[in-house]
């Protein structure tokens, strides 16, 4: 038996996960559930493809199937994205979320990336393009597993992203800032912090790691308008199996998904795919309700 | 000269009902006052709107004669004023350490590292708990650290809600013993309490709140001594001797 789908798997988790993380922040700190995260990770590859092309094309560094320009689009895109955040932030979920009505927040955000997708596709059309159509050779690296050069970069990416973000939130200030207004608005200001600078700090995370992980999707796969909201449902599942508010958690929720949609494809059948990842969300939050790293409330 | 000084406030929670209506208070340097009342007198939402949690509708809230009404809750701890809540006043999913460098946030960098090791050093209990999840801590424990947490910055006036909600007896002595000694140090505590006794005990003056605004003022030793006070808003009958 092929172990192939393992590595498959962990490399869907990672994208989920990086997705979560920003799902997660929102709603621990912002109150709702933003359903146009996903277009977050698709206006992201489109801008780092506009960027690409702006810089003249990608030479690749073999044996990767990109080069500098992609991974400094990437940056720049990241950039883009948060910015493209605040500004729906300003415009919109700011003023909504000061209402104090946080299904309306969410009804917005519904409107919100159905708008996004439009204007990707209207900017773009439908049809999925690429950052290379160059075909990569996988190397097999033992038990029937093979690996391409961009699974692996993207493998270590990942990890880079996840431990910066950890270290952020649990060594650095503002970290500490986001941590405490998460679990108390209240006496977060109380004690001297400035809401609208965690605020700020969220959506500027969330929407550069969405970035990353729609940047990553398009490497690995293709980039489509829809992109986003392919894997909308799987990063809330990873958020709300990881436990609300936890990035580790966020991170861990996203590859149990993307591995047992992965085991799902090999063992049962690609049709169910989301099925069993959602059995799966199911079981662990019967036993245990506030997710893999969450905390009952006190 | 009152370095906390409230004058007329009027505040509430919705335009148009007010739950404050009026009230005025004033607290000297190293003053320890203590605002009384009956269940819904406004105590509590008075020095909510005085710590900027409340919207104020009406009236001034002044420290030091600077003019603090309109300065935003997070912004007024810099200017010298803490608030302890009575109820999640720590953050319970960090550490001990963790919810003193949260709060230490506001000072110099270079300030921070000091100031936590001050603060358990005043408050060694605190330093040998200081790497658990602060959510494990006792009521007790928890009620030391909002008030390190909130003197982390030194404060010029520190306002405290019910310090003694859900304590024992024995607890409530320590509290309010650690209470004394931080008034030694020169800082001015402002406090509200339903256990008038205890805080009348350690008090220099006490307010009694009725209906959003002070219906008496006077000293604390001798407010618990008025029997019509006693009566009327504290809620027992003191016998004449």
């Amino acid at each position: 038996m092929s172990l192939q789908f393992l590595l498959d798997g962990l490399i869907a988790g990672s994208m989920i996960g990086l997705g979560a993380i920003g799902v997660t922040l929102t709603y621990s700190i912002l109150r709702f559930s933003n359903f146009a995260h996903g277009d977050f990770m698709a206006w992201g590859a489109y801008a780092a493809l506009a960027v690409v092309g702006a810089l003249g094309g990608s030479t690749p560094i073999a044996p990767l199937s990109f080069g500098w320009p992609l991974l400094a689009a990437m940056v720049v895109a990241m950039g883009l994205t948060a910015l493209l955040a605040l500004v729906l932030d300003a415009l919109l979920f700011g003023r909504l979320r000061a209402r104090g009505q946080s299904i309306i927040v969410v009804m917005a955000s519904f409107g919100a990336s159905m708008a996004l997708r439009s204007l990707l596709e209207f900017m773009f059309t439908s049809s999925p393009t690429y950052f290379s159509r160059a075909i990569q050779m996988a190397t097999p690296i033992g038990f029937g597993v093979r690996i391409t050069a961009d699974q692996v970069a993207l493998l270590i990416l990942t990890l880079a992203l996840v431990t910066g973000m950890h270290l952020f939130m649990q060594r650095s200030q503002r970290g500490r800032e986001m941590r405490a207004y998460s679990q108390n608005p209240a006496l977060a200001r109380v004690v001297g912090i400035d809401v609208a600078k965690v605020i700020r700090a969220t959506w500027i995370i969330g929407a550069a790691l969405a970035c990353a992980a729609g940047v990553m999707v398009g490497v690995l796969v293709q980039i489509r308008p829809l992109m986003g909201l392919d894997l909308l449902l799987p990063i809330f599942a990873a958020a709300i199996l990881g436990g609300i508010g936890s990035v580790p958690g966020a991170v861990l929720g996203g590859l149990i998904i993307g591995l047992s949609e992965a085991a799902a494809v090999q063992f049962v059948g690609a049709e169910w795919r989301a099925a069993v990842a959602f059995v799966i969300l199911m079981a662990v939050l019967l036993v245990r309700p506030m997710g893999l790293y969450g905390v009952a409330e006190r | 000269m009152s370095i906390l000084q409230v004058n007329a406030l009027v505040a509430g929670y919705e335009p148009g009902l007010s739950i404050v209506k009026g009230a005025s208070i004033h607290a000297a340097e190293a003053e320890i006052v203590v605002i009384l009342g009956p269940n819904g007198a406004g105590k509590s939402s008075l020095i909510k709107a005085i710590a900027g949690l409340v919207p104020i509708t009406g009236g001034q809230v002044l420290l030091d004669g600077r003019d603090m009404t309109a300065v935003p809750a997070h912004l007024k701890i810099r200017q010298g004023l803490a608030f302890v809540p009575q109820t999640e006043n720590i953050f319970p999913l960090m550490t001990v350490e963790e919810n003193l460098r949260v709060a230490g946030g506001v000072l110099p960098r270079a300030d921070v590292a000091p100031r936590i090791e001050e603060m358990f050093t005043a408050f060694p209990d605190l330093a040998r708990q200081r790497a658990l999840m602060a959510g494990s801590l006792s009521g007790g424990q928890r009620q030391m650290l909002a008030v390190a947490r909130a003197l982390i910055v030194r404060p010029r006036v520190l306002v405290l809600d019910e310090p003694s909600a859900g304590l024992s007896p024995k607890l409530v002595e320590q509290v309010f013993s650690r209470l004394s000694e931080i008034r030694q140090a020169g800082l001015t505590i402002v406090l509200v309490e339903q256990n008038a006794r205890a805080a009348l005990a350690i008090g220099d003056r006490a307010y009694v709140l009725v209906e959003g605004r002070e219906a008496h003022e006077g000293p604390a030793k001798t407010l618990w001594d008025d029997p019509i006070i006693a009566e009327l808003y504290l809620g027992h009958r003191k016998e004449a001797s």
